[in-house]
Parts: structure tokens; C-alpha cells; sequence
């Protein structure tokens, strides 16, 4: 049986500021008379999202900011009702909506722990039990009898983190808290997390903005936007889908960027595109697929000794990689008019993303600079990756091995890990 | 009904942790800690007796001091708790905004803080009552129940005040200058005795004296506040006829007021 169940949950909120009491006055008035009255326009936040989560299921919803995630989670937390349709929720819900929300500046955090728990429905003897543990999670063991105003941020959101995990539920509802504390802390969160998911078999919501974790930690994504239910199923295809679009609306914004070019006057760049792998033009390549930068240039004046070379770099102007053409294309001599340079790339390397282009030539014994210029082309670069190679810029073909017979080694197995 | 009480109870943890947290969290940091409870009322009283050698309020034969002061309890309960309670949904934004439970929980709280310090003041009574050497009597039993109705009074001001503070916070502004006002219209600083001589003894108001009389006790406080005073001080069972108006009103109200509170509810999250 399901244990969550959204059915064609719509939410509506008035845009504008709330009306103050004489207009709301006037306005009953008006409607008393007859008259009708102007209506601020409506927002939907949601718009008939529909979906169930399994018991023991760990869904992750991600989207962009706005989309409506974390409006969601409200309903499921039964801190805000839906305009139209309904939320049912079969079990006990434990909001981590915001850790450290309830936490009191003046009080202790020995103080703040009961009162916290007291809020998250944790009884006082169960919260007596627990006690050390949640101090001893916190690593606040010192500073347990000062009151948390004199805490660092991080400390706060620790105790928080701490006292929201030791509730017993049914459900738990995250919304991007494993960004909390330092590096060392996150991994205790995030083991933790891995602890109550996967020992525990609790059913999990969670919300974030780190792809990545969602993608390991979760059984299945919904991606949301604009209110809407835009991609759901395996994490992988849904966070690939969501990758996309977010490259899409970079490719989008940086495409009025400015390009950077600086001329001698002796050559022009006319035109710059690519081919994809059916040799295409196309502003979308593909990983690990072959392509062509085409250049199409007018010489404008009898050029000696000519290198050509252009290079990919990030939309923040990041250097990623450049070639040139010295040591494969020894043109001595390049008369004016119009000609056509071309560099094949063999299993474009470049993980998905948004990338620009660069281009420049020199010419001359010297090999002076006659024509430069970045943030040329942007294009994306789209595909499947492994999860092994999904962070950065490049992919490495690397091959892993442990030098310890007594490891227990389980061949190609994806396993969850921070 | 039976329904959301035994609800509560489920919640008296957090009722009793966040009561617990208002109090501390005020007297915290501050020097004279708990004792600004009675701080208020005693100047209060020093004010009043001051006020009173001027223009003369006739106290009958309890001295006038122990009279305000038993006078002040009820009152500075009643008006705190409903002002804390109007101000007790919009003041926890914070885990409103975050959290479910009943959302009643917050008036109920404010209410129970103001107990503590009620509790408090009894002591300080219990003081007064040695110096001017009075006994209590039996009818000291009938001070849970008037404190219960109090309660009554204080949350069908405090649950629709909470509403609609969150839609319009001139409630919370309104709610000081209407206190003061009620004040002056409840036997706090004189007594409800005065009131009744002048309208049914003496009839001063000629034919209307009698409805008069019967609108001045449709504000609860005026029962309440009398009761209290026959109780504690005089030795006299509660004066009924001063307070059925008061009852009637609260019984018609309060059931209201939690009506407008439970369906404003589901809506705090947005509009707060």
C-alpha cells in the first residue's frame, strides 16, 4: 500500500500584497452589493501533481528554484493544505523541512534539546534515552550548558540536524540539510542518512539541490517544474533530463554574452560551427562521440607561416583545453579569400555541460598573433555518463583494483557513498 | 469536542515545554528574573492606594490595598494572557512556518505561561493576607473554578484575536488601547459593590439602572473579578447575579471564536 499518496494536488497562491482590512473591508461590501471586486492574479506554485511513494521508497524531487519542491513538501508535512486535490499520509511524518527550526537563542542547548524534541513530538522519556547520543552526534559535549546564541552557525545546525534524526517516524522529509557543517560533518549526516534509508527501510523524501547525492541516495526522482510534474522515474535518466535543462537555460543566458575577439586586420573570422557525429551542424554534441570545429575564414591580405588553434573553455572562462594545428597543418603560404579550416575530434572527451569556443591563428616566423578570439560558440554537450566520471570536466579512463586479498571485493556493483 | 480535547492532552508536552521556554527565555537574561511578575501588580497597588487618598473610593472593610491587589490578579491574568494569546500565532511564525501540530497549542500555551505567574502572585496574596491578618475561609475552594472561566474568557478573545492578527496585524496594535479601556470599565480599581449601590440600591440612572447594571456585567471581568474578591478576601460565596451576563456572553462566544481559529488554521502557513 502506498503510504504517500498526492492526488492531483494544485496550489494556488494570490500575487501581490495582502489586502489591508478597509480594502478587505470595501471589497465585502462590494460583493455584498453585487459588484464584483478585482482579484489579485493567481499563482500555481502546483498544478496537478499527482504521485504515490511505496513504504520503504526514497524519492527525491528536484528542480529548479521556484519549481514548487519545496511548496510540496509543506502539504506532505500538513503545514499547508492544497488548493485543489489532497495529501494522504498513512504513517508518521518527521519534518527536517529546516533543521534548527524552534531552536531558542536564549536557552541552552541542553534546554534547547528538550524544547526541540518537545516540538517534534518526541516524548520526554524517549528524549532522556537519547540524550547523549544526540549530544555526542552534535559534538557538542563542551558547550552543551551555553545558551545557543553563543554557538557558531555550524554548531546550531548540528544540534539541529542531531535532534530532528533521533525521531522515530515512519517518514522522513529532507529538505536540503545534508549541506550542513563542515566536510566531516556532512559525512556523518550523510552516513546517517545511509543508516535510516537503508537499515531502517524508512520511507524518505528529499529534496536538494545536489544532484548528485540525490541520484545515489534515492529509488526514484520526480523533477518538478514550474508546478509540474516534468520527468519522473530512475534517477539516473531523470537527473541526466534535469542536467539538461539546467545546461539548456545556461546555454541560453550566455548566449548574449559578449564575444572576445582581437584582429591585425589581416584576417576575418566569417564563420564558426560545429558537426556532430552524422555530420550535422549542431549547437549540442555528444559525449565520447566524434565531431568537427569548422572555421571558415577570408584572408585579407598574402599570409606567410600560418598556425591555426582553437580550444574549449567554460562560460566562466576557464581554459579547459586548446590545440593547434603546428605540428599537423604546415601551411607556408595562404593567399587572400575565402577558406575553410576544419580539426576533427576523435571521442569528444568534454563531460555534459555548457562549453564555449576558441579560436585564434598567428603567422610569420614570429608566429604573431593575427586573429584571436573566446566565447566564440557556446554549445552543449549532452549524453549518458557513468556515475564514476560525473563530476568535472573530462572524463579519465581509469581502472580501479585493491591490493588486499581480504577485501571483499563484489564486482561492479554501484554502492552508495559520500 | 471530546476529539480535540483529547488531542491536547496528547500534546501536553509540548505545551507544558513551550510554557516552560517562554518563561525562562524572558526572565533569562534579566537581574530581578521571575520577580517582575509581581513587580507590575504591587506598583499597581501603590499607584491605586496613592490615587485613591485623592479622590476618596470607599472599600468597604477590607483595606483597600489587599482589595486592588486581589482585584489586580484575575485582570493582569486575564489581559496578559490574552494579549500573549493574540499575539501567539504570529510571534511563532518561525515553526509555524515549519511544523505542524494543533495550532491551538500557541493561545493554549500563552495561557498556561500566564498561570505560572498568577501562581506566583497567590504568594504574594498569601503575604498580604498575613499582614492584614485574614483568614481564608472554605470558599477559597471556589478559586479553581473562577480561574477555569477566566480561562474561558481569556481564549475566546485570544483564539479569534490569533486568526485574525494573522491577516491584519492591527489586532495586535488595537488590542493594548481596548485593554485599557475594559480596565477602567471592571471594578479594578474600585469595587463592584460601588457599581451595584449606585444602579440597584440607589437606581441612579432611573429606569435604565437595572439594564445598565446588566450590561456593565456582560463584561466577564466584572463577575470575575468580584468573585474573586468574595472568595479570597470577604468570605462569601461567588455573586452569581453579577456574573450570568458574562457567562451567557462567553458561552456564546467561545465556541465561535474556536470556529474562526480552526478554519483560519489550515491557512497560517501561507499568509503569515
Amino acid at each position: 500500500m502506498a503510504i504517500i499518496e498526492v492526488n492531483h494536488v494544485t496550489k494556488e497562491f494570490r500575487l501581490g500584497a495582502l489586502h489591508s482590512f478597509k480594502q478587505s473591508m470595501f471589497n465585502t461590501l462590494s460583493r455584498l452589493r453585487g459588484e464584483s471586486v478585482p482579484n489579485r492574479p493567481l499563482f500555481k506554485a502546483l498544478d496537478d501533481v499527482d504521485f504515490k511513494v511505496e513504504e520503504g521508497e526514497v524519492l527525491g524531487i528536484i528542480g529548479h528554484n521556484g519549481a514548487g519542491k519545496s511548496t510540496l513538501l509543506k502539504m506532505l508535512a500538513q503545514i499547508s493544505v492544497p488548493t485543489r486535490g489532497n495529501v494522504k499520509v498513512h504513517g508518521k511524518v518527521a519534518p527536517l523541512i529546516e533543521v534548527g527550526a524552534g531552536l531558542v537563542g536564549d536557552l541552552t542547548g541542553r534546554e534547547n534539546i528538550f524544547l526541540n524534541a518537545a516540538i517534534l513530538g518526541i516524548s520526554k522519556a524517549e528524549i532522556k534515552r537519547k540524550f547523549d547520543d544526540i549530544v555526542a552526534f552534535a559534538e557538542l559535549e563542551e558547550f552543551i550548558d551555553t545558551p545557543i546564541k553563543r554557538y557558531s552557525s555550524g554548531m546550531q545546525v548540528r544540534l539541529g540536524f542531531s535532534i530532528a534524526t533521533s525521531v522515530e517516524s515512519d517518514i522522513l522529509i529532507v529538505d536540503e540539510v545534508l549541506a550542513v557543517g563542515d566536510l566531516a560533518f556532512q559525512r556523518k549526516c550523510f552516513d546517517r542518512m545511509e543508516d535510516l534509508i537503508k537499515r531502517q527501510g524508512k520511507t524518505v523524501l528529499l529534496v536538494s539541490h545536489n544532484i548528485r547525492q540525490i541520484q545515489r541516495l534515492c529509488n526514484r526522482v520526480i523533477m518538478l517544474n514550474h508546478g509540474r510534474v516534468n520527468k519522473e522515474g530512475a534517477p539516473q535518466a531523470v537527473c541526466d533530463s534535469f542536467y539538461e535543462q539546467s545546461d539548456e537555460k545556461i546555454k541560453a543566458s550566455t548566449a548574449l554574452a559578449k564575444t572576445r575577439t582581437d584582429t591585425s586586420g589581416e584576417i576575418e573570422l566569417l564563420e564558426l560551427h560545429l558537426l556532430d557525429h552524422n555530420g550535422q551542424r549542431a549547437d549540442r554534441l555528444s559525449y565520447d562521440h566524434d565531431c568537427v570545429v569548422n572555421f571558415k575564414i577570408r584572408v585579407l591580405q598574402s599570409l606567410d607561416e600560418v598556425t591555426f588553434g582553437f580550444g574549449f573553455h567554460t562560460t566562466d572562462f576557464l581554459y579547459l583545453t586548446t590545440h593547434n594545428s603546428e605540428e599537423q597543418l604546415h601551411i607556408r603560404h595562404l593567399p587572400p579569400g575565402e577558406h575553410e579550416v576544419l580539426c576533427k575530434i576523435t571521442g569528444l572527451p568534454l563531460l555534459p555541460g555548457v562549453y564555449s569556443l576558441r579560436f585564434g591563428a598567428t603567422a610569420g616566423q614570429a608566429a604573431r598573433t593575427i586573429f584571436y578570439g573566446e566565447n566564440l560558440k557556446h554549445f552543449q554537450v549532452v549524453g549518458d555518463v557513468p556515475i564514476t566520471v560525473r563530476d568535472g570536466f573530462f572524463a579519465l579512463d581509469a581502472h580501479w583494483a585493491v591490493d588486499d586479498d581480504e577485501a571483499a571485493v563484489i564486482p561492479i556493483i554501484s554502492t552508495v557513498q559520500a | 469536542m471530546i476529539k480535540t480535547a483529547t488531542n491536547l492532552y496528547a500534546y501536553r508536552e509540548l505545551m507544558m515545554a513551550l510554557a516552560w521556554k517562554n518563561i525562562t527565555v524572558r526572565y533569562k537574561q534579566a537581574y530581578l528574573g521571575i520577580a517582575w511578575a509581581v513587580i507590575k501588580p504591587l506598583m499597581l497597588v501603590l499607584i491605586f492606594t496613592l490615587m485613591k487618598s485623592f479622590i476618596g473610593i470607599d472599600s468597604g472593610e477590607i483595606p483597600y490595598p489587599i482589595l486592588t491587589f486581589a482585584a489586580l490578579m484575575p485582570w493582569i491574568f486575564f489581559q496578559e494572557a490574552a494579549s500573549e494569546g493574540v499575539n501567539s500565532v504570529v510571534g511563532n511564525a518561525g515553526l509555524i512556518r515549519k511544523i505542524y501540530f494543533p495550532r491551538e497549542i500557541f493561545p493554549l500555551t500563552s495561557v498556561v505561561t500566564k498561570l505560572v505567574e498568577l501562581g506566583i502572585n497567590f504568594l504574594l496574596l498569601a503575604g498580604l493576607m498575613v499582614y492584614y491578618q485574614m483568614a481564608p475561609t472554605i470558599y477559597l475552594l471556589w478559586v479553581p473554578l473562577i480561574i477555569g472561566y477566566t480561562i474561558l474568557v481569556v481564549l475566546s478573545i485570544a483564539m479569534v484575536g490569533a486568526a485574525m492578527n494573522v491577516y491584519y496585524r492591527d489586532v495586535a496594535t488595537a488590542l493594548p488601547v481596548a485593554f485599557s479601556l475594559l480596565m477602567y470599565a471592571s471594578p479594578v480599581i474600585y469595587p463592584l459593590t460601588l457599581v451595584k449601590e449606585k444602579l440597584l440600591v440607589n437606581q441612579a440612572a432611573g429606569e435604565w439602572s437595572n439594564i445598565l447594571y446588566t450590561v456593565y456585567t456582560l463584561n466577564p471581568l466584572a463577575g470575575i473579578i468580584d468573585a474573586f474578591q468574595h472568595v479570597v478576601l470577604r468570605g462569601l460565596p461567588p455573586d452569581l447575579s453579577a456574573m450570568w451576563p458574562g457567562m451567557v456572553l462567553t458561552l456564546v462566544l467561545l465556541p465561535i471564536s474556536y470556529l474562526i481559529f480552526k478554519r483560519a488554521e489550515s491557512h497560517f502557513a501561507d499568509v503569515i
